[in-house]
């Protein structure tokens, strides 16, 4: 029994996020910002408890707050953890040049290493969900890593640590899933589960009670972008396959058809060979 | 209903998800759509201040339709009490009830009817016209949901609903708890919003069962210490109260303020007050002065008196206080009238404040609108520990008293308040010695066995403090056990106290806070603990620390069980008797099965109170408006406001500062209900958390939370800066417009609410001026203090203003 | 240097050349350093791989101007097809892939070179342009972005096919061309192999600078 749990530690996990049972007492976003030592940044309430107003280098993640008065006019306050969505098909692994992020074995989660990161911003352009953020003080890139240093170690992530109501959970991958059908189908109506249907499925998963499309800035069809797939996963192996040819045409071409070598008699300058040929 | 669980108590809201997902339904009354209605089942809109009239209407709701829980009603509760004919209900008497006079109520005629031997008549048919339960269902069938709807806002469906949803917990195998904070405090009628609830708790047979209960939801970490040892100026630890000067004796107090009753099966436990009165004043004294002269040397209120905050921040107003000591607060901020309150600072010869921080009461002279060169008050600024930088014990709405262990050493010269109250009594003391002076020996003959002097500081040791508060023997002692007639027990002197029940009178005991008997014996500090069994599976954890009184969980459990001692709902039995004894719980009030005791042992009759004459406004609660109201009349009667409070409006009571708006009438300057409340992100006044800049950058400013359509009509746009204002003063808060604040439809005309958060202060702001010395906020927050615009009326009974209904106006900034 | 070699290319031409050859070169190579995982240790000798990235970038800029330098300098010889004869020499495959008499004469450049350059010139803005963009990429909106970065490799990977070629072509793909970007001095048969119209034009024209031996001069004035 101990052994199992022991070894489910290092298995695939997913973090789950309930919409319906959190409470946007915000203890998760501290407890990030307190993990990993981010400096807060002055801001201004602009008409909304939502602060900072959206992902940055210093704020990994965020609660929306959203007001919303459904079709039957009932009023609605909705609540929407945003960070990083820990994707199995992560465009921005698939782009990062210099393996800065990269995709954590055990968990399957998307770790970064800035220390490796060259602040190229490639993941900024490909990430279907907006998530890396650039600080030009340090040329980097920064988001959630899924408190790598914790899961790593069999604690859960800060976040989920704080979280009072259970709203967020993590576990293993099978487990979750489970929990999260469960739990849509208890809640009935439009609830349903969003992360499990695209890149590949995400490791940071919702079930939300409204349709998805409610939620404001949610990405409603999130995918690797045609372009990356394009680069990716089409032109780098043509090149590899053009360079191969070109150098196995060239040498082919040398080996059989041997190099053109001008004649040694032309170095003479005699006037009936100035008109070229042999 | 009069809290917001989610936004203010998060971890609370831990256990209510629970419930939740074990089929509880969350019912969320406000004025305003919060964190905890967005996660509730039925939410409803409510005006601010008229609690009593929806919850009259669930009163009569519940007893026209028969949902009582009668076997409880009838045994468990006065309901069956006979009272004086002569009684008269605000129905047929202008809005008041009998014997009221210059503001204050006679009791004569709310006096229960007895018989011969002075035993209380009853008539438990509940059928007597005379009888609580005949005059609390004529009281309140004048709360037809019709005339709620009108005074409260809320549709009518919405009140049938939730009546009818909360009126099912009047069976036996359901339960129904009610979350309270300072959305009902905060009202002149205050203590009735919760005695209301009171009401139809016990009339559902909710209370002492599992699940059940009124619940206070404090509003500091530590609150329930604060009052449980005694910070209050009307009582002395372990809620006995403060003597007045016409007690003169000890004699005389134990005489007066121990209860008697002629009920012959009730237990009456406030009888035993002599033996908490006496070891408290053997905590004090300890033998350095007998009983009687410890009682002489102790502080008495003069009768009649009132020092509650109010009254306080009046008198220094008036200049008649030389100094201060704001001690762990922020009153220029968190005082009702602001204003007033940091006009009055100002006529103090001296202030101590002690706090973390630099606060807008210690800087009150450098404030805005204040001028440096006027003001003679010294300020000493003592920086004291965190609860994170000192050990000791806090107490929660649970009544659990938890330890808290020191993490870290405190800041630079910061001390634990202990050591610094230490500190100034030993030097006082050494003065009096030396000098002499008034009061000298109340001062010199205290005992001080709370830590010891390493060096030259005196270092406070909680653990010792524990002790006292447990209480010990003074001198050896052999005494019968009282829960087991003939067996008896020696004790020697300096021996723990083993429960309350083994406290003395005459003086051989020795307890800071009778309630806490028992938390500490030789083996540990109970406090400690961090047992996770729960044997009964009701969440009651015995061994997670301890609750007063004797680590009991659930209060009034003998509640639970019916006369014949078996539990009303034997699948969540608090306690069941195994043949020998209560198991379960630690049994409370419950006598043996049969017994006949009724189980709410702290009342002398025994019996809850569905009828409670001890207040000040009325043994049944009626609506009045809040003071500063939106509406010319109360529909309900000719009285328009609770005729019991203290009118600081009124000629001579109060200060020329003590302005108020729409009393007699509507004040068109200021047209819309302005409440207050809180965010998750900040506490109090915001000032710990303003410093903060994690929470600072979350909720960085005030704000004012106001509808589409008041927005709409005063050309306010979502994010624009707005100036709220009262009759008393003004803030900036940046407007958040939404459709969570609806306005109200009363009795035909349409009225707006607003509300702001009470969390800011100028000190962290960006724009006052930073001295060399002075700490700057990394992030700065914006606005002053909400309670500025606060009115300076309290309720009846305990004098907490009326914070959360007062009538304003809203503008854009630099608008008209 | 020897008597009878002669003049191909300025100075000035070599040094646009290899401005552009070296500065491609190194885009090529720091390029695939992060193009490819396993290339990641290509920069260990460019300090890091931000500094290779750094590096990228400017020399980027220069291969913008070296560009800009070589259009200028040989829009006119290379980038314009002459017809019929480009076609007729293109319908021969210029004699590199079988064997053909007579290769008919073009200009001072052949098509395939023509191409070379067109080709460079073409995908060599598409590279800076899109590296530009790649390299402030915040500063556009992000679906413009996106496709930076698929063009950017289709460039590499076309200029990359052409360059090589021109590698091979330029060494030993056709002994005695290499001279002409070095020391800017070549055989004269190699002139008649692979330039024959070319080298009757510098004799027309008086322009044929041969080492050691004066200028002469055209040959119309010396007929006349």
């Amino acid at each position: 029994m101990l052994q199992r749990r022991e070894e489910s530690k290092m298995a695939e996990k997913i973090k789950l996020y309930d919409d319906a049972k959190c409470t946007a007492c915000r203890g998760c976003q501290l407890a990030c910002k307190q993990w990993n030592g981010l400096k807060a940044g002055q801001t201004r309430n602009t008409g909304n408890y939502q602060n900072p107003p959206s992902l940055q280098p210093n704020t990994y993640m965020f609660i929306h707050f959203q007001d919303y008065v459904d079709e039957g006019g009932n009023v609605k306050w909705l609540f929407r953890k945003e960070a990083c969505m820990h994707c199995t098909d992560a465009a921005c692994v698939t782009v990062c040049p210099s393996g800065a992020l990269y995709y954590n074995k055990e968990f399957k989660t998307v770790g970064l290493n800035r220390e490796k990161c060259i602040g190229c911003k490639e993941c900024m352009m490909a990430c279907p969900f907006a998530v890396p953020c650039y600080d030009a003080a340090t040329e980097k890139i920064y988001k959630c890593d899924m408190c790598e240093s914790r899961i790593s170690n069999g604690l859960d992530p800060a976040c989920v640590k704080a979280c009072p109501t259970g709203a967020l959970k993590w576990g293993d991958k099978d487990a979750m899933l489970k929990t999260a059908a469960d739990r849509v189908k208890e809640l009935g109506g439009n609830a349903a589960i969003y992360g499990d249907k695209f890149v590949g499925g995400t490791h940071m998963m919702y079930v939300l009670k409204e349709k998805a499309d409610v939620y404001e800035g949610i990405k409603k069809d999130p995918r690797v972008p045609f372009s990356v797939t394009l680069w990716k996963s089409w032109l780098k192996p043509l090149s590899l396959l053009a360079a191969g040819g070109v150098i196995a045409g060239s040498f082919l071409h040398y080996v059989i058809h041997g190099p053109k070598r001008p004649d040694p008699e032309d170095n003479n300058i005699p006037n009936e060979k100035a008109e070229g040929g042999k | 209903m009069g809290s917001n669980p989610a936004s203010n108590h998060p971890i609370s809201f831990k256990w209510i998800t629970k419930a939740m997902e074990k089929g509880a339904k969350l019912i969320c009354v406000d004025p305003r759509f919060t964190q905890s209605a967005a996660k509730a089942h039925i939410y409803a809109p409510l005006r601010s201040g008229t609690d009593i009239a929806f919850l009259g209407g669930m009163i009569k709701y519940i007893l026209d339709n028969n949902l009582i829980q009668r076997e409880y009603v009838v045994n468990y509760t006065n309901a069956s009490f006979l009272v004086n004919p002569a009684f008269k209900m605000p129905g047929n008497n202008k809005g008041v009830f009998s014997g009221l006079k210059d503001g204050k109520y006679e009791k004569d005629t709310w006096s229960y009817q007895t018989d011969a031997e002075g035993v209380i008549k009853k008539d438990v048919t509940l059928k007597n016209p005379n009888c609580v339960f005949q005059l609390l269902k004529k009281h309140y069938s004048r709360y037809t949901p019709e005339l709620v709807s009108k005074i409260t806002g809320t549709p009518k469906e919405k009140l049938l609903e939730i009546y009818q949803v909360y009126g099912s917990t009047g069976k036996r195998d359901k339960a129904g708890v009610e979350l309270y904070a300072m959305g009902w405090t905060q009202h002149t009628v205050g203590v009735q919003n919760i005695r209301t609830m009171c009401i139809i708790q016990l009339l559902l047979g909710n209370m002492g069962i599992a699940g059940g209960g009124v619940a206070a939801m404090r509003g500091e970490s530590n609150v329930q210490g604060s009052t449980d040892h005694g910070l209050l100026f009307h009582i002395w630890p372990g809620y006995l109260g403060t003597p007045t000067a016409s007690l003169k004796t000890f004699k005389d107090f134990n005489e007066k303020r121990t209860p008697k009753t002629k009920e012959k099966d009730s237990l009456n436990w406030w009888k035993n007050t002599p033996k908490y009165t006496a070891s408290f004043l053997r905590s004090m004294y300890g033998t350095n002065v007998t009983l009687e002269e410890a009682y002489q040397l102790m502080p008495k209120l003069d009768d009649g008196g009132n020092y509650s905050w109010l009254t306080i921040f009046d008198e220094m107003y008036k200049g008649k206080f030389t100094g201060f000591f704001a001690w762990g607060m922020n009153p220029a901020c968190s005082g009702a009238h602001s204003n007033k309150v940091r006009q009055a600072l100002a006529k103090l010869d001296w202030m101590v404040n002690v706090n973390l921080f630099d606060n807008e009461t210690g800087s009150f002279w450098r404030g805005p609108g204040m001028d440096p060169a006027k003001i003679k008050t010294e300020v000493f600024l003592l920086p004291c520990a965190s609860s994170i930088e000192k050990e000791g014990s806090i107490a929660n709405s649970g009544r659990l008293m938890q330890w808290r262990y020191k993490a870290v050493k405190p800041v630079g010269d910061s001390k634990p308040d202990g050591d610094i109250m230490s500190e100034i009594y030993l030097r006082v003391r050494e003065l009096y010695l030396k000098a002499g002076g008034p009061l000298k020996e109340a001062l010199t003959k205290l005992t001080w066995p709370y830590g010891k002097k390493v060096g030259h500081e005196f270092h406070y040791d909680p653990r010792t403090v524990a002790r006292e508060i447990n209480g010990f023997f003074l001198e050896n002692k052999r005494l019968e056990n009282p829960t087991k007639k003939g067996e008896f027990k020696e004790f020697k002197k300096g021996d723990l106290v083993p429960t309350f029940a083994w406290l003395q009178a005459d003086g051989s005991t020795s307890s800071g806070c009778w309630i806490y008997c028992g938390s500490v014996n030789e083996k540990a500090n109970l406090a400690m603990r961090r047992g996770t069994k729960d044997v009964t599976g009701l969440g009651l954890y015995p061994e997670w620390a301890w609750s007063w009184p004797v680590n009991r969980r659930i209060i009034y459990n003998g509640a639970s069980v019916d006369p014949t001692g078996k539990p009303w709902n034997p699948q969540k039995a608090v306690i069941k008797w195994d043949g020998e004894k209560w198991t379960g719980d630690v049994p409370d009030g419950a006598g043996n099965p049969g017994s006949g005791r009724p189980p709410f042992i702290m009342k002398p009759d025994g019996v809850a109170s569905i009828y409670g004459p001890g207040l000040a406004d009325g043994p049944f609660p009626e609506h009045y408006e809040p003071v500063e109201c939106p509406v010319e009349k109360n529909l309900l009667s000719p009285q328009k406001n609770n005729p019991a409070i203290k009118r600081f409006d009124a000629r001579g009571v109060g200060s020329d500062l003590d302005v108020y708006s729409g009393v007699e009438s509507c004040d068109p300057r200021f047209p819309f209900i302005g409440t207050t409340y809180r965010v998750s992100e900040h506490w109090q006044t915001g000032v710990l958390t303003r410093w903060c800049p994690w929470l600072a950058e979350m909720q960085p400013g005030m704000f004012v939370e106001l509808s589409v359509e008041l927005a709409k009509e005063r050309g306010i746009a979502n994010g624009d800066k707005c100036i709220v204002k009262s009759a008393r003063g003004e803030v900036e808060a940046t407007a958040i417009v939404t459709p969570r604040f609806k306005p109200f439809s009363i009795d035909g005309n349409t009225i707006h609410e607003l509300g702001i958060p009470w969390h800011y202060g100028w000190i962290t702001t960006a724009d006052r001026k930073y001295e060399n010395n002075d700490k700057k906020p990394e992030v700065n927050t914006f606005g002053d203090a909400a309670n500025l615009l606060t009115s300076t009326i309290g309720d009846a009974n305990t004098m907490i203003p009326e914070s959360k209904a007062f009538m304003v106006n809203v503008t854009k900034k630099g608008g008209k | 240097m020897r008597r009878g070699l002669i003049k191909a290319t300025s100075a000035y031409e070599r040094f646009v050349h290899w401005l552009l050859a070296i500065s491609c070169l190194l885009l090529c190579l720091t390029g695939l350093g992060m193009m490819f995982h396993s290339l990641n240790f290509i920069s260990v000798i460019m300090g890091g791989m931000k500094a290779m990235k750094n590096i990228h970038n400017i020399l980027g800029l220069v291969f913008g101007v070296s560009l800009v330098l070589a259009i200028v300098m040989w829009w006119r010889e290379a980038g314009i097809f002459v017809l019929p004869e480009d076609w007729e020499w293109v319908k021969t495959a210029g004699g590199y892939l079988w064997h053909v008499d007579k290769v008919p004469e073009v200009g001072k450049y052949n098509p395939g070179q023509k191409m070379f350059f067109l080709t460079v010139a073409l995908f060599g803005a598409v590279m800076f342009f899109t590296g530009i963009i790649m390299w402030f990429p915040l500063s556009f909106p992000v679906e413009l972005v996106r496709w930076m970065y698929p063009l950017h490799a289709l460039g590499f990977v076309i200029i990359f096919a052409f360059f090589f070629v021109h590698l091979y072509l330029g060494t030993i793909g056709s002994p005695g061309s290499l001279p002409a970007m070095l020391s800017g001095w070549v055989e004269r048969a190699w002139l008649v192999k692979q330039h024959p119209k070319w080298l009757k034009e510098m004799e027309h024209e008086g322009k044929l600078e041969v080492y050691g031996e004066e200028k002469k001069p055209a040959a119309d004035k010396e007929n006349v």
